[in-house]
């Protein structure tokens, strides 16, 4: 019988990602771990405070994130994707493409001083837009790797420009305008993938008035607002810079269109309501809700705390937005099927939890199956396994999740992807 | 004397723009305790790193002091380097006088103050630094897994391999709850086949032993080397070596006896769903209306249980598959329906004609139910049978165990999860897991995946053959000193201090100390000291810095 290969391959470096990592590195295994950004961290690194304990997020994963640049044995390959994989458990090879960075990781040391004199001035996306960045950007304050990248999509030598801002402040001979993309093949025992989710847009439920009225944000629009370390600093304000008097939150935006339940909105909106209590004395809070639900031991409590600080809870359905004299106006029907309107300063909406839109190409090139949802398919009884040997699915790649959730569905599946690689 | 060596690192502009190092230099150089000043432009540079390695061999050094930016960046980089230079790593100490004097104080005049007491303080720390060993230990990679429902039996399964034997002790027979249920939501497959399957694949694994009807009667060691005392149901004693523990031993569901409103064993065709399940379900003919009524007892212990309302939605189902005819009610506060399934599953059942009504207050009566709607109207129904679909608690021997363990219950009575979010099947004390119920209420898939991930966490870190690596930076306990008071036992958030009972003082265990230093400070006589902070190096390091 030939050996089998002993390393691993993970796709995706945010939380799952990132556990999986340290557990297959930990049994002395060498690990590579994909990120097609140039930081890691995932979702979960936009979020100021995580419920219930209300921890700082980045406090939270920045020491994993360090174990993970410190470990000779996990090779974090930033910028990269999966471009093809052949072979079977035990024997993989995968083709990845590493896009340049332009920036050298050796060199950098993360001073930031080549920032300002970059020209180019774009939407930053980690933000949600709500703030700008350079062409040689990193995504927030304290991204890791601590090195910024050069977007080539806009820097003004891929329009032909000579233009050498960047490179003549750094002081540590890091920019490389002649980095290249390059193809790296690796060969592996197994696989996890890890790619996460997106929050759906919005939009398309036109009821709300997302993108068609400035004050109406998705989630992580409010998360970023919250955020010390994002556009506002950590002050909830609406468009024109003032804090919201009142605030309603919107549960199950999308909930019967896609046709389940996110499983994290409801407390995610209860942290939220938390951040507008705490953070902006008088306001009002509403939330409109079909049906709670805030499972686990660890979150009725969380949940009792924002009833006592006053929210105001109505469920409601065929909720419509629109925008009044005094800021936006939402019409609903209640409970008992009576019609009511609330006019508030601010609307943030809780859309479904989507796959990544980058899973089904993982799924093409893995040959696994997708769910009806587009969520990476599972076995019964064996929740992280693909249906494809030596192939593991954790995170929200295959369902929406909470943190802890995604944490120990990346164990299971590094311990399986240890197991079946064992000769 | 020994010899230390300072070495101030530029990091290109931004120490050297905003810290006068000249200045720096000329007020250190005057101190006898630094042999030498090195400067370098970027010290974590390949080219500063062999400077750095280039110039402890040419000059002697003994001790390194590195003023550059914060130890959290590049505290390893520099240890690696002094290791290779043939230097115990732990005669070094960092200073930051990039975080916290070059980026953080504008004024360079002030900025350089600061730099200079805070290398002071570390020069004058350096020389009563102890070179600490990082040591290995031998371990075992046997695995003790206490509880044999499907958590248990699965988690076996998972963490069996070659020249890894599994020990899997039941007190009663295996299954667990797996064996009062019909079926599985939402695929409504069979309990029993998969329990059967299950059971067949761990008494038939090679690796696997299996123990019912027996008893956990004492545990002793720790991480890598625990010695479990087991009384089998003969009756013999058996003693087990092994490297790690799992915790599956299940929770329970809430019987809801004091609770009166809910009128439990006090009108006949009152239920628990698990009682239903269990064997109300299996009589000949079920009555003509059935109402189940949700979140029985959430109120009395503080949280929804997750399952109950997909759970009874299958209990609808299997009166639907055996009496057609019977009108099912599921009376309810909120959905809680999370996930991908079960909105679907949701949707069938009320197509099955099972009818949901919202209830804020409920009471009930003798084949009766009087609820008051969210509107606040009074309404009754009379049915004929009721099930009261109670939540998960902890088991009855969970503060055994906790006892047994010397580890945490959390404020429900459950095994308390080293961190709720990020290491939600470890337990404060290395090389003890929890998996499944005990660690809160959750569905099978969550036991399963639980199970799997304590499984996974002992492959990563017990492998057949290897030794296990132990902390540098421990505390240690005088001896002689020590009165044996317990303060220190008491504080330690790991479990690693215990009163050794003949000689009457305090132990650390050096495998489970992670250095954290709480004993160190609550110590009222001394005896309890951190190896890499001593009183010694903190007093040295606080009064250069304060002079």
């Amino acid at each position: 019988m030939e050996t089998k290969n002993k390393d691993i391959l993970i796709i995706g470096a945010g939380l799952a990602g990132i556990e999986a990592s340290l557990l297959c590195a930990r049994a002395g295994r060498k690990v590579y771990l994909l990120e097609k950004e140039p930081y890691f961290g995932g979702s979960a690194i936009k979020s100021e405070e995580v419920f219930p304990l209300m921890e700082c997020a980045t406090c939270m994963l920045a020491p994993k994130q360090s174990d993970v640049l410190e470990n000779k044995n996990i090779e974090l390959l930033t910028l990269s994707e999966l471009q093809e994989v052949q072979g079977e458990a035990g024997n993989f090879t995968a083709r990845i493409k590493k896009q340049a960075r332009y920036v050298s990781l050796e060199n950098c040391i993360g001073c930031g001083a080549c920032f300002e004199p970059c020209p180019v001035e774009i939407d930053n996306n980690f933000e949600e837009g709500l703030s700008k960045r350079k062409a040689i950007y990193i995504a927030c304050a304290g991204a890791l790797p601590n090195a910024p990248a050069i977007d080539m999509n806009y820097c003004l030598r891929k329009k032909g420009e000579d233009c050498q801002a960047c490179k003549q402040s750094c002081m540590f001979d890091a920019i490389l305008y002649d980095d290249k993309d390059r193809e790296i093949t690796v060969n592996v025992g197994a696989i996890i993938v890890a790619t996460g989710f997106k929050l759906g847009d919005a939009s398309q439920y036109t009821n709300y008035g997302y993108k068609k009225f400035k004050n109406v944000l998705s989630a992580f629009e409010f998360e970023r607002l919250r955020a010390s370390n994002g556009p506002t600093t950590g002050i909830i304000q609406t468009k024109d810079g003032s804090p919201p008097d009142s605030i309603a939150l919107i549960h199950c935006v999308g909930r019967k269109e896609k046709g389940y339940c996110s499983q994290v909105c409801c407390l995610y909106l209860t942290k939220f309501a938390h951040y507008a209590f705490d953070k902006i004395p008088g306001v009002k809070v509403y939330q409109f809700y079909k049906e709670l639900s805030i499972p686990g031991k660890e979150n009725e409590h969380f949940y009792k705390e924002i009833q006592k600080k006053g929210i105001n809870s109505i469920r409601a359905e065929n909720i419509e937005i629109i925008e009044a004299d005094s800021g936006l106006q939402i019409n609903y029907q209640n409970g008992n099927n009576k019609n009511g309107s609330i006019a508030v300063d601010m609307v943030v909406l809780a859309p479904p939890i989507e796959p990544h839109p980058e899973t089904r190409n993982i799924a093409r090139i893995l040959n696994i199956e997708l769910d009806q949802f587009g969520f990476l398919k599972t076995q019964p009884f064996n929740p992280v396994e693909s249906n494809r040997a030596g192939i593991y699915i954790a995170g929200c790649a295959r369902e929406p999740n909470f943190m802890q959730e995604a944490v120990v569905q990346a164990q299971d599946a590094a311990g399986q992807a240890l197991n079946i690689t064992e000769d | 004397m020994t010899k230390v060596g300072l070495f101030l690192c530029e990091c290109g502009p931004n120490i050297a723009e905003a810290v006068d190092l000249d200045k720096v230099t000329e007020v250190i150089k005057g101190d006898k305790k630094v042999a030498l000043i090195e400067r370098h432009r970027l010290l974590c540079s390949e080219d500063g790193k062999k400077f750095l390695a280039e110039s402890i061999k040419k000059n002697g050094f003994e001790r390194i002091v590195i003023a550059a930016c914060s130890p959290k960046q590049h505290e390893n980089t520099f240890m690696e380097v002094m290791t290779r230079a043939g230097l115990n790593p732990y005669l070094f100490q960092m200073v930051n006088i990039r975080e916290q004097c070059a980026w953080m104080t504008p004024d360079k005049e002030l900025a350089t103050q600061k730099a200079i007491r805070l290398i002071r303080a570390a020069i004058n720390r350096i020389n009563y630094h102890t070179p600490l060993k990082q040591k290995e230990i031998e371990c075992s990679p046997d695995v003790l897994i206490i509880g044999a429902g499907i958590t248990g039996i699965e988690t076996a399964l998972r963490t069996a391999q070659k020249n890894r034997n599994i020990y899997i002790v039941e007190k009663n027979e295996l299954g667990g709850v797996l064996n009062r249920l019909q079926s599985l939501y939402p695929g409504m497959q069979s309990a029993r086949e998969l329990l059967q399957k299950k059971i067949k694949e761990i008494k038939s694994h090679p690796e696997i032993k299996v123990f019912q009807k027996s008893k956990i009667k004492e545990i002793l060691g720790f991480f890598g080397n625990f010695i479990a005392r087991i009384e089998t149901e003969d009756k013999k004693e058996v003693k087990l070596n092994i490297g790690s523990i799992i915790l599956t031993i299940g929770g329970e569901t809430f019987v809801p006896a004091e609770l009166p409103n809910f009128g439990y064993k006090k009108f006949e065709n009152v239920f628990t769903a698990d009682e239903f399940e269990n064997s109300v379900i299996n009589k000949e003919n079920l009555p003509q209306t059935i109402a189940i009524v949700h979140c029985v007892g959430r109120e009395k212990f503080g949280y929804c249980s997750k399952i109950c309302c997909a759970n009874s939605m299958k209990l609808a189902r299997l009166i639907k598959e055996k009496s057609k005819n019977t009108k099912v009610f599921q009376f309810y506060k909120e959905l809680c329906l999370p996930g991908k399934e079960y909105d679907q599953f949701y949707k069938e059942t009320k197509e099955q004609g099972v009818e949901f009504i919202r209830y804020k207050n409920i009471e009930i009566g003798d084949h009766k139910i009087d609820y008051i709607s969210e509107d606040e109207i009074k309404q009754s129904l009379s049915v004929d049978m009721i099930i009261l679909s109670t939540g998960l608690v902890p088991g009855k021997d969970t503060q055994y165990f906790a006892n047994l363990l010397n580890i945490p219950l959390d404020d429900y009575g459950f095994f308390k999860e080293e961190h709720i979010k990020l290491a939600p099947v470890s337990t404060i004390t290395e090389g003890i897991s929890i998996a499944g119920g005990c660690q809160g209420p959750q569905d099978l898939n969550d036991a399963v995946i639980q199970a799997g991930a304590s499984a996974g966490r002992t492959l990563s870190s017990l492998i057949p053959g290897r030794r296990l690596q132990v902390e540098a930076k421990t505390c240690e306990i005088a001896d002689s000193i020590c009165v044996g008071c317990g303060v220190c036992v008491r504080v330690c958030t790991y479990g690693a201090l215990t009163i050794d009972e003949s000689k009457h003082i305090s132990v650390v265990n050096e495998v489970l100390c992670r250095g954290c230093g709480n004993c160190a400070a609550a110590c009222p006589s001394g005896a309890a000291r951190h190896r890499h902070f001593t009183n010694q190096e903190i007093y040295q390091e606080e009064r250069a810095m304060l002079k």
